[in-house]
């Protein structure tokens, strides 16, 4: 355990100093923040209240730019151990492949809920602008929904990018990798949930869409099914990631 | 302290290491020499445990490497050849890192960081960042890495590489030292290093150890017969005649110098027959100021045992 702590430690540490997570926090809370305006803009314009969590969490700007920001998080978790040689160093102490592959995950975990931070501050703002008593608003059940699919789709897409970071020495390719991989399935997903042909494909879409699952969870929607599917699925990637690491040493 | 019974590890193109076995006992300072690409590196990282191996079997302190990977590793302090380290940490939070999960106790733990670093020449530079360090004071900080947690087994992998002449003295003092505590493997290009610091020579070619001795022991068993030169005025045929005729020996060249002395190299079948050389030279009234036997470098041993596997047998 405390192994595990401070390998953690160590990673947290380490991406809050490097350079791209300060590109990443840049361009995702000005992204976070104009999504923000837009809402207000559509709220002056009269649109209903009840749709300002499902645009926080879900909206297009936020779906669209998970793709890019975490495989930017991710890519460097493995695959700069690898360039560095450190790997080398880490795995020739009484670390286990497991625990280092957990502390990473975790680490980069802590970066990315750091990112949504500022989302939940606008909402706690919004609710001082509320114009009529009549409704509660932020609705705190949706609000809290809203941040259990932000960990769960960004702890699926971490795992994703984890694996692609070990799989490689390159950071670029370990990026490059995880964007195809995250939003090709992202936009697979959200073909088959609302454009397919055929009911079924639709309905089949539903389970694979991270943009249906974002709306579900911030209208206050916990499925306990895309709950399991989600953590499995995250599981899974950690998994092939410990095999990965444990398998391809150069 | 390490046990290598017939050790292969194959990589999808090649052979890199090809039944190795060898043993090191405690408290020995063994030198690991061989070409580029013998498969140092390869067997060193075996023996760490980092990479598996294909077939064969790896004992250090008496724990077989693939049942108990972490005991080993507890024991072993390992300087990978290229030293790596974080570049955007300091070198007391890189220290206190690697300490930790060597699992240097927390009571222990600051006192023994001190103590490497002082053993490392380090105490200066403990608030530096590690990436702005020069190349020999980064080799410092990965070898007291290795150090921190007070291994039985040091294994270095070049630890002198890129080094400039007084840091590489550093090294080898530090490595001297550190020879009375740890049983040390060391791997390195620079023959000199290892006349001055090893007990014993591990030589690999091609996969295969070719030769496993102390230096003397070596130099004995490749050059059976001994090299005299020796320099004397005397007539070129007169001497050559003389000399061969007596038992055991065998002019190899003579040459005529420009101021008019005679040099002439003697393969002795036994090390020394100098003196007989001498008595011939008194007797017939050759003047001489040369009678030496040539010293055997490790690096001519090194080449020829490389160069001509079939040298030791």
């Amino acid at each position: 355990m405390s192994t595990f702590l401070s390998l953690f430690k160590k990673e947290v540490r380490t991406c809050f100093l490097s350079p791209i997570a300060f590109v990443v926090m840049f361009f995702f809370w000005i992204l976070t923040g104009g999504n923000f305006i837009l809402l207000l803009y559509q709220m002056a314009n009269g649109d209903s209240l009840t749709m300002a969590t499902q645009w926080m969490f879900g909206g297009p700007l936020i779906c669209f730019s998970l793709p890019v920001v975490i495989p930017l998080i991710t890519m460097r978790l493995f695959a700069e151990e690898r360039k560095l040689g450190t790997l080398e160093a880490l795995l020739t102490t009484p670390v286990k492949v497991p625990e280092l592959v957990l502390a990473k995950f975790f680490g980069a975990l802590v970066f990315y809920s750091v990112l949504w931070l500022p989302v939940f501050a606008y909402a706690y703002f919004q609710s001082g602008m509320n114009p009529s008593a009549t409704l509660a608003f932020p609705d705190v059940g949706a609000l809290r929904a809203g941040a259990v699919g932000v960990m769960l789709v960004g702890a699926l897409y971490i795992a994703v990018g984890l694996l692609m970071s070990s799989l490689t020495s390159n950071q670029i390719v370990a990026a490059i990798a995880g964007f195809a991989i995250l939003f090709g399935s992202f936009l697979a997903g959200a073909y088959l949930a609302y454009t397919a042909p055929s009911a079924s494909a639709r309905t089949v879409g539903q389970f694979f869409s991270s943009s249906a699952h974002m709306l579900d969870f911030s209208r206050g929607v916990v499925d306990s099914r895309i709950v399991v599917l989600y953590l499995s699925f995250t599981a899974w990637f950690l998994f092939v990631s410990v095999k990965a690491v444990e398998a391809k040493r150069t | 302290m390490i046990k290598v019974f017939g050790v292969t590890k194959k990589y999808p193109a090649r052979l890199a290491v090809d039944d190795v076995s060898f043993e090191v006992a405690r408290g020995e300072i063994v030198g690991f020499l061989g070409p580029n690409g013998a498969g140092k590196t390869t067997t060193m990282r075996m023996l760490t445990g980092y990479l598996p191996m294909t077939s064969g079997r790896i004992e250090v302190a008496g724990y077989d490497i693939c049942e108990d990977p972490q005991e080993v590793r507890r024991r072993i302090g390992y300087l990978p050849e290229s030293c790596p380290l974080y570049p955007e940490m300091r070198v007391d939070e890189y220290l206190r890192f690697r300490a930790e999960l060597k699992g240097v106790r927390l009571s222990a733990r600051k006192a023994k960081i001190n103590e490497v670093k002082e053993q490392c020449g380090l105490t200066d530079v403990g608030s530096r960042i590690i990436g702005q360090l020069s190349k020999g004071y980064r080799q410092r900080v990965g070898l007291a890495d290795s150090l921190v947690h007070d291994p039985d087994l040091l294994i270095l992998d070049e630890p002198t590489v890129g080094l400039d002449p007084y840091q590489i003295r550093q090294v080898r003092e530090l490595i001297q030292q550190l020879a009375k505590r740890h049983t040390i493997l060391l791997s390195t290009h620079i023959l000199p290093e290892v006349e001055a610091i090893c007990e014993r020579i591990l030589i690999i070619n091609e996969g295969k150890i070719v030769a496993s001795d102390t230096e003397a022991n070596l130099h004995r068993r490749l050059h059976a017969c001994a090299m005299i030169e020796m320099e004397i005025q005397a007539g070129k045929v007169v001497a050559m005649a003389a000399i061969n005729t007596m038992e055991g020996l065998d002019v190899r060249t003579a040459t005529e110098l420009d101021d008019g002395w005679l040099r002439l190299e003697i393969e002795a079948d036994s090390s020394d027959m100098r003196v007989e050389l001498f008595n011939l030279a008194v007797t017939e009234g050759w003047p001489l100021r040369e009678l030496s036997e040539q010293e055997y470098s490790l690096e001519d041993t090194f080449v020829q045992i490389t160069r001509n596997p079939g040298a030791m047998q």
